[in-house]
């Protein structure tokens, strides 16, 4: 399965949806939208506007191959699960988004060249990239998220002094 | 017996849920309760307060604010976490002046060079003060730890 998600913005990004409801027919693969708020209704594709989180979580695990606006949420999830995840950010230009951070968080997981992050600039790019990473058989170990097991050991250290006061 | 601090969660929906979730284990042992945004993706949580999104409208804004001072008076919270986004402002303001708690707050690592509105209200209250890039930290004082971040 692919899960297609654009997270919980209100502002519309149909773009991405609209190209995924267009490469549907070319591929075999069950393909499944959050689409969110954004307005375009896929004609090829199932889809819903959203699912609680727990439930997308349980469709991220579930994929084959996740394809995404650059929201952190969906990439911290494919990168703990070790799913491949082709991103496209959101742009200020097109009214996707109020600015471009997108964009910074887009090109500093380029240069972090983690194997099963995939990013794009253009929708064009989209159907190329989905074939390449299915080709790829070659399965994705979970990352060991040592920045979040710090994060854990920061933030109880804290709580505990907290609690001794 | 020791007494056990009561942790108030904060954060809107979306990528600062998904933070929320994935630093859940920092709060095992200890009773918390949650305030987030209510929307379809973050809806049927268990200890969890809903309100309407507070940047929606003035209106929205204000009653947002008597629901959080509502929740805060029924449960008394002793320390605060936050993973943004400005929902953190109101809490933290009313957390510290009238609940005398300890805040955290986690800049979200969707911030790599430039700092958030939210974190530029919350830093001159926050206690422990967290942002998951590096090159961010010369955008704030002194205060600000990195340790690492969750991408």
């Amino acid at each position: 399965m692919i899960f297609v998600t654009v997270g919980n913005d209100f502002r519309d990004f149909s773009r991405l949806i609209k190209k995924v409801d267009e490469i549907t027919p070319h591929l075999p693969h069950e393909i499944v939208i959050q689409r969110g708020y954004s307005r375009y209704r896929p004609q090829n594709t199932k889809h819903f506007d959203f699912v609680p989180i727990d439930t997308a979580m349980e469709y991220i695990k579930m994929s084959e191959l996740v394809i995404s606006h650059a929201g952190i949420g969906t990439i911290i999830l494919c990168k703990e699960y070790g799913i491949p995840i082709i991103i496209l950010p959101r742009r200020k230009k097109y009214g996707e988004h109020m600015n471009d951070h997108q964009m910074e968080i887009a090109k500093i997981l380029e240069e972090k060249k983690d194997a099963n992050v995939h990013v794009i600039y253009e929708e064009s790019e989209l159907e190329r990239v989905i074939k390449e990473v299915l080709k790829n058989k070659e399965k994705y170990t979970p990352i060991e998220n040592v920045g979040r097991a710090n994060l854990i050991r920061t933030i109880r250290k804290f709580i505990e002094r907290g609690v001794k006061e | 017996m020791e007494k056990k601090s009561k942790i108030g969660l904060i954060c809107s929906a979306g990528g600062h849920f998904a933070e929320m979730l994935q630093l859940w284990e920092a709060f095992e042992g200890y009773s918390v309760f949650l305030v987030t945004y209510r929307e379809k993706t973050t809806v049927n949580r268990k200890n969890t307060y809903y309100l309407g999104n507070i940047v929606r409208s003035p209106f929205a804004f204000v009653v947002g604010l008597i629901k959080i001072l509502w929740i805060f008076v029924k449960e008394r919270p002793d320390i605060l976490f936050s993973t943004g986004s400005e929902i953190a402002i109101p809490s933290f303001y009313f957390g510290k002046f009238l609940f005398s708690a300890k805040l955290i707050y986690l800049e979200c690592s969707a911030q790599v060079y430039q700092s958030s509105l939210t974190g530029r209200w919350v830093y001159p209250i926050t206690d422990l003060f967290l942002v998951q890039w590096e090159p961010l930290l010369n955008q704030y004082g002194p205060k600000a730890k990195y340790v690492g971040g969750l991408i």
